[in-house]
C-alpha cells in the first residue's frame, strides 16, 4: 500500500478552501441479501464474485483486493484515517474487502452497509471529475455483475436513505476564517434546507476538527446524479465566496495585527511543543494553513500542511515506527514530527 | 483486552451499567473513556429511520402473527425492517412497497427514481433517461443563450431519438 494517498498530499482546484472531493456510489447484488442479513458463505460469494471482476477494471489503471480480515488493526486503520475505507469498516473485518487503487484516489468497499461501495476521492474541489471517474468504474462492473435494481426505485440499498441513485457527494471544506468570526452556523446552518447535510472530518457521529466540515447531498430519490452534483457545485460556491470574504476580513487594517497575532502564535506552539494531541495538533495546522493561505507566514513548502494533517493520527504515526505505541508516546512523537517537519521546511 | 469503542489501545476503564435488571459491561481505554457519557438522545439513525416506518400508522401496532408476509429472497418481515431501519435485500422493496413508499417520499420528497440506469437488461430506459438529461442541458443552454452548444446537444438529441424510435424490450 501507498505511503500517503496522494489525494490527502496533493493540492487541488481551490485547494485553499477545499480539502477534497468524494462521491460514494452504493451497489448491491441482486438475489442476495443485503451485508448485515446475510450468511457468512453468501458474504463469501459476493467476495469471490467481486474478486473475479478486478481484471476489468485495469482498463481505469491498477486496482487490488485487499480482504479486511487479513490486515493488522493498525493497517485498517490507517485506511480509515486516509477515508479509504469508513470506520464500521473495520469492524468484524471477517468476510470484508476493500479494493484500492494503486494511486489510492479509488476504494471500492466489499460487504460494508451494502456489498459494494465504490468511492472515488480527489484533491480539492472536483465534483464533476469524481463523478465521472465513479460512474466510469460503475459501469465496468456492472457489465459483470447483477445489480438490484429496479426503475422504480433505482438502486436498492440496505437503509432507505440511500435507494435511488445510491449518490453521496462530498466536499471537505476548510473554513477556518468562517469559524474565527462566528459564521460558520449562519452559513452552515441553512443546508439542511437544501437538502444537503455538514458533518465531521470522518462522516457520520464524527466530531469537527481543525475546522473541517463535510457537505454531502441528502436525497438520492427523485434527482439525477448531474442534478445532485450541480446542486452541490451551487451551494459550494456560495460556501467558497463567504469564507473568502471572511478571510478578507480579518485582514482588514484594524484587524490584521490581531489576526498575525493568533496565527504566528499557533506557529510558534507547533513549531515548539514538546507534547501534542491529535485534536490540538489538527486546531493548530488548521491556524497554520489559515496563515499560509493568506500569505501571512511564509512556508517553503505549503504542501506538507496538507499532509501533516494526515500524518499526525494516531494509526499514521504507530506505523512511521512501526509498532503500536502508548498514547503518551504518540503525543511526544506528534510534536516531534510537527516540531521536524515544520522546522525545516520554515 | 481491546478497547469496545476504538478498538484500537488496551481497555483500562470498565464501565456497568445496570437498567431493568439488564446488566451492560464497556471496556474502554483511557482516551475513549474521557469523552464518554451513557447519555442517549435516541437521535441516532437506526431509532429515527424505524419511527419513520411506523409514522405510516400512527398507533397501530403491527402484530407479528403466523400469515405475517416475509420476504422469499432474505426472510425478513416489515417488523424486521421496522426494527432495523433496514432492509433485507433488494427484492424487499417490492415485496414491502405499500409500506415502504411512504417512507421513501418523507426521506427525499420522492419515491420515483430519476437517476441512472444499468445498461444491461434496461437498454431503453438508459437512452429515454440520456434523452431527458440532454433535454434539461439544451434548456439550460437556450437560457443562458449559448446558441452553439445548445446545436451540439439537439443534434446529439436527434440521435438518440432515432434510436428510440427503433424500439427494444427489457
Amino acid at each position: 500500500m501507498k505511503e500517503i494517498a496522494s489525494w490527502m498530499k496533493e493540492t487541488g482546484p481551490h485547494g485553499d478552501i477545499v480539502l477534497g472531493t468524494r462521491c460514494r456510489l452504493a451497489r448491491n447484488l441482486a438475489g442476495v441479501p443485503f451485508p448485515g442479513g446475510a450468511s457468512r458463505d453468501q458474504l463469501r460469494e459476493v467476495m469471490n464474485k467481486v474478486s473475479a471482476v478486478v481484471p476489468k477494471l485495469q482498463k481505469l489503471g491498477g486496482f487490488a483486493f485487499h480482504e479486511m480480515g487479513t490486515m493488522d488493526a493498525l493497517e485498517r486503520q490507517v485506511l480509515v484515517e486516509e477515508h479509504l475505507v469508513s470506520p464500521s469498516h473495520t469492524e468484524n473485518p471477517q468476510h470484508k474487502a476493500v479494493l484500492l487503487s494503486d494511486e489510492a484516489n479509488t476504494s471500492i468497499m466489499v460487504n460494508e452497509e451494502d456489498h459494494l461501495r465504490i468511492q472515488v476521492l480527489k484533491p480539492g474541489l472536483q465534483l464533476e471529475q469524481a463523478w465521472q471517474l465513479a460512474t466510469e468504474i460503475d459501469d465496468l462492473l456492472e457489465a459483470q455483475l447483477d445489480y438490484a435494481f429496479d426503475l422504480q426505485s433505482g438502486y436498492l440499498t440496505s437503509c432507505p436513505t440511500n435507494a435511488g441513485t445510491a449518490l453521496r457527494a462530498s466536499l471537505m471544506f476548510h473554513l477556518p476564517a468562517l469559524r474565527r468570526v462566528k459564521k460558520v452556523q449562519e452559513v452552515l446552518g441553512t443546508v439542511s434546507k437544501f437538502g444537503l447535510t455538514v458533518r465531521g472530518l470522518y462522516g457520520e457521529g464524527s466530531d469537527i476538527w481543525g475546522n473541517v466540515f463535510q457537505l454531502s447531498n441528502q436525497i438520492t430519490l427523485g434527482q439525477s446524479e448531474e442534478e445532485t452534483i450541480e446542486h452541490l457545485a451551487r451551494f459550494a460556491d456560495q460556501i467558497l465566496h463567504s469564507e473568502r470574504q471572511a478571510r478578507e476580513y480579518l485582514l482588514e487594517e484594524d484587524r490584521k495585527l490581531a489576526t498575525e497575532d493568533w496565527l504566528y502564535r499557533s506557529y510558534g506552539i507547533l513549531r515548539n511543543a514538546r507534547t501534542i494531541t491529535s485534536q490540538e495538533a489538527m486546531e493548530l495546522l488548521s491556524d497554520l494553513k489559515l496563515g499560509v493561505d493568506l500569505g501571512v507566514i511564509p512556508l517553503g513548502d505549503p504542501q506538507c500542511l496538507k499532509q501533516l494533517m494526515v500524518q499526525i493520527r494516531s494509526a499514521h504515526l504507530q506505523r512511521m515506527m512501526g509498532q503500536p505505541l502508548p498514547v503518551q508516546e504518540r503525543d511526544r512523537l506528534r510534536a516531534s514530527l510537527l516540531r521536524d517537519t515544520l522546522n525545516n521546511k520554515a | 483486552m481491546l478497547c469496545d469503542k476504538c478498538g484500537q489501545h488496551a481497555a483500562t476503564v470498565k464501565f456497568v451499567q445496570i437498567e431493568n435488571d439488564h446488566k451492560t459491561e464497556l471496556h474502554l481505554c483511557q482516551s475513549c473513556a474521557q469523552g464518554y457519557t451513557n447519555f442517549s438522545t435516541g437521535f441516532d439513525l437506526q431509532h429515527l429511520l424505524s419511527s419513520m416506518f411506523q409514522a405510516g400508522k400512527l398507533g397501530q401496532k403491527l402484530k407479528q402473527g403466523p400469515a405475517v408476509k416475509t420476504c422469499s429472497t432474505c426472510g425478513r418481515s416489515l417488523l424486521d425492517i421496522q426494527k432495523t431501519g433496514r432492509l433485507g435485500c433488494g427484492d424487499c422493496y417490492q415485496v414491502f412497497s405499500d409500506a415502504l413508499n411512504p417512507v421513501l417520499r418523507r426521506l427525499h420528497g420522492s419515491s420515483t427514481h430519476r437517476g441512472k440506469v444499468p445498461a444491461r437488461g434496461y437498454p431503453k430506459a438508459r437512452v429515454s433517461r440520456q434523452i431527458e438529461d440532454l433535454r434539461r442541458r439544451l434548456q439550460e443552454c437556450v437560457r443562458q443563450e449559448q446558441y452553439e452548444q445548445a446545436a451540439k446537444y439537439r443534434d446529439e438529441l436527434r440521435l438518440l431519438e432515432s434510436q428510440v424510435s427503433g424500439g427494444d424490450s427489457q
